[in-house]
């Protein structure tokens, strides 16, 4: 990003500096407007608005209008035609695929049911391929495609891809799943897990907006938590961190799937949840458990809210060793609402010490189920070799405009 | 709401049917209740069709009880079926290739405003159906020819949805479909059951039967070979039951 051609210091290295911010802002933030550029990257409006027609007569970005506060304003994106990306989240019982342009807005989606155990060579094998649809289906080729986000919801060794911890996903635990995919697909492939995406997704577009340090617990089929330290996600040595389903809450409980006993997901988990109504509602599965909570059964409030409080405690210790400013809940369960969250924020509060300052906030993920995939776009983004390098947005804009005698002053 | 085992939408017991020498089903029980997604799985010949064929009253059983909702009933014609809200989509989708979509909804029961077709009204009703399905077809006035398998698919089961049907039986809907398409007509699947219907589906393939199902019947040789709860069986017991690796069926016969 600094390899300087030009003297340092000169105008043109500084306007070369100055795009290449402004890329990087829009690349980060998704969308942003004239004004939100300025302030995210301390350039004056003046500047950002020429800069602004110079990268999109250069076709770098797009532009439309939208308002500010009721103001008119001025939206940037990257342009689509730079490429797409994709994101697939493997879910206990599910799969979802998305392509995103990158301004992360999703242009073509594909939800898929999956068996309970689902075999890795089966799923990888559905998502390559629903990739290849959903391309087809907002008529892009192959080439557009740059990257691909995948989300498990397993702890996952990033350097590697693959899962560090036997026995969570069962049979996915001796492939290389990025390796694998890319072979595939083609193209670079970023394996993460869920729940580090989920606060990657929640810190950049949602809960966790403006918040530097978060935790994003995802309370589904099982239990995890992404933590984001100083505005990086903080994976952990070989990414197990935030593996708050294994921290023991019951030591004379059951044996969990991961060899240890009595671990928060083996009395939060659907397994859990559901063998605890089956007597009173028959044989349910998490998505009718949830649905009537909403509907407000009583039974199946209960048992959320249960759950929410034992989760709650468990998010509390890491709260205490984190201090963490905001904790965004996400997950399958949180579409109960307050009904689990309520009950979550009190146990964090009552097993936390008071902070005068700033008293951690339990608030619900802004992203809802899509903040997993929302977490892949945006790491494949990341990893995504755009144009931002200013070598080439410079190259791109002095050659189109050249042509162009209506060139705006430079800055 | 509460009660785990309300009374069944739908129950055969003891069914019979032979063509000819061949015993196609032979003292078979089956059970659906509302909001349920029912497989039944078998291998060829395993009597899957035939079941699906009296459940919709295509042929009648030789012998056997079907009671609906509780009630003792009989199913001589697809007619009667209709009658008792079921409604069933076979393998052969049976749509015109050369009408829009709303024309094949309605088709032999097109809604009426004195002498003409009302057109808005249809529209309407197909919109809605189709949305509630989360179907994705773009507009309702595509020509059939123009879809693809998985959309045809669903104007399928949307058609059988015009008559808000209790039951839906649906016959190896993602035969010869690609991933893309299946993963439609299993969402839809998943959207046929929160929406309160039961859901007969006859597959093949484990792993689409599997991902949906809360109840998984084995058929083997047209018998009765293990009911299995959807959400918690292995690929491995449900193929061992169809292979007869295991004898599930029940003893007294």
């Amino acid at each position: 990003m600094t390899i300087d051609r030009s003297t340092p210091g000169s105008q043109t290295s500084l306007r070369e500096a100055n795009r290449a911010r402004i890329v990087d802002a829009v690349k980060r933030f998704g969308g942003l407007t004239q004004i939100e550029l300025a302030e995210a990257t301390g350039l004056s409006t003046a500047t950002i608005s020429t800069i602004v027609k110079e990268l999109l007569g250069a076709g770098v970005v797009d532009t439309r209008p939208t308002s500010r506060s009721g103001r008119r304003a001025l939206k940037v994106t990257l342009a689509r035609r730079l490429g797409l990306v994709a994101g697939i989240q493997f879910g206990h019982r599910h799969l979802k695929v998305v392509l995103g342009d990158l301004g992360r807005t999703i242009v073509a989606e594909q939800h898929m049911p999956l068996p309970l155990d689902h075999r890795v060579d089966t799923g990888l094998d559905r998502a390559a391929l629903l990739v290849v649809d959903l391309l087809d289906q907002v008529g892009a080729s192959m080439d557009e495609l740059l990257t691909v986000g995948l989300a498990l919801p397993a702890p996952v060794d990033t350097s590697t891809g693959m899962i560090s911890v036997r026995g969570v996903m069962r049979g996915w635990d001796d492939l290389h799943i990025g390796q694998t995919m890319s072979k595939r697909l083609g193209r670079t492939v970023v394996v993460d897990n869920d729940a580090n995406l989920g606060v990657l997704a929640e810190h950049e577009l949602g809960a966790g907006r403006g918040y530097r340090d978060t935790i994003f617990v995802r309370a589904s089929y099982t239990t995890g938590a992404g933590i984001m330290l100083g505005g990086h996600v903080h994976r952990g040595y070989a990414g197990a961190a935030g593996e708050i389903g294994h921290i023991q809450v019951d030591p004379t409980g059951d044996i969990c799937r991961c060899g240890n006993r009595g671990c928060l997901d083996t009395v939060v988990s659907s397994t859990a949840l559901l063998d605890l109504v089956r007597s009173s509602h028959g044989d349910l599965t998490l998505r009718d458990l949830i649905a009537r909570a909403i509907e407000g059964d009583p039974g199946c409030r209960r048992v959320i809210a249960d759950a929410g409080d034992r989760i709650g405690s468990v998010v509390a210790q890491v709260v205490n060793t984190l201090n963490p400013r905001r904790v965004v809940v996400g997950g399958e369960l949180a579409a109960a609402g307050e009904v689990l969250i309520g009950p979550l924020r009190e146990a964090v509060l009552r097993h936390t010490a008071p902070n005068m300052i700033a008293p951690v906030e339990v608030v619900a993920g802004e992203l809802g189920a899509e903040a997993e995939v929302m977490g892949a776009l945006t790491l494949a983004l990341q990893s995504a070799e755009v144009a931002t390098d200013h070598r080439t947005i410079s190259t791109l804009t002095d050659e189109s405009s050249a042509g162009r005698p209506d060139r705006p002053p430079a800055p | 709401m509460n009660d785990p085992t309300p009374t069944p939408a739908l129950e055969l017991r003891g069914i019979d049917k032979s063509f000819g020498a061949v015993r196609a089903l032979s003292e078979v029980n089956f059970t659906i209740r509302s909001s349920e997604v029912v497989a039944i799985v078998g291998d060829n010949a395993a009597g899957k069709s035939t079941l699906a064929k009296i459940i919709a009253g295509v042929i009648t059983p030789d012998a056997g009880i079907i009671e609906s909702e509780g009630v003792p009933v009989t199913i001589p014609t697809p007619a009667s079926a209709h009658a008792l809200g079921i409604a069933t989509v076979f393998q052969e989708l049976a749509l015109c290739d050369n009408l829009d979509v709303v024309s094949n909804l309605f088709l032999g029961r097109e809604l009426r405003r004195g002498r003409h077709m009302d057109e808005a009204a249809m529209e309407e009703i197909a919109r809605k159906i189709l949305r509630d399905l989360t179907s994705r077809i773009p507009s309702v006035r595509t020509l059939l020819s123009s879809l693809s398998g998985g959309q045809r698919q669903s104007v399928a089961i949307a058609r059988t949805l015009l008559g808000n049907p209790r039951i839906v039986v649906l016959d190896e809907p993602t035969a010869s479909l690609s991933v893309a398409q299946t993963a439609e007509v299993l969402t839809h699947i998943e959207r046929l059951r929160e929406l309160g219907h039961a859901v007969v589906l006859i597959s093949h393939n484990m792993t689409d039967v599997r991902s949906v199902a809360d109840r998984i019947e084995v058929l083997r040789h047209g018998r009765n070979n293990g009911s299995f709860p959807g959400h918690s069986t292995s690929y491995e017991e449900i193929i061992a039951a169809i292979t007869g690796a295991v004898d599930f069926s029940t003893p007294h016969r």
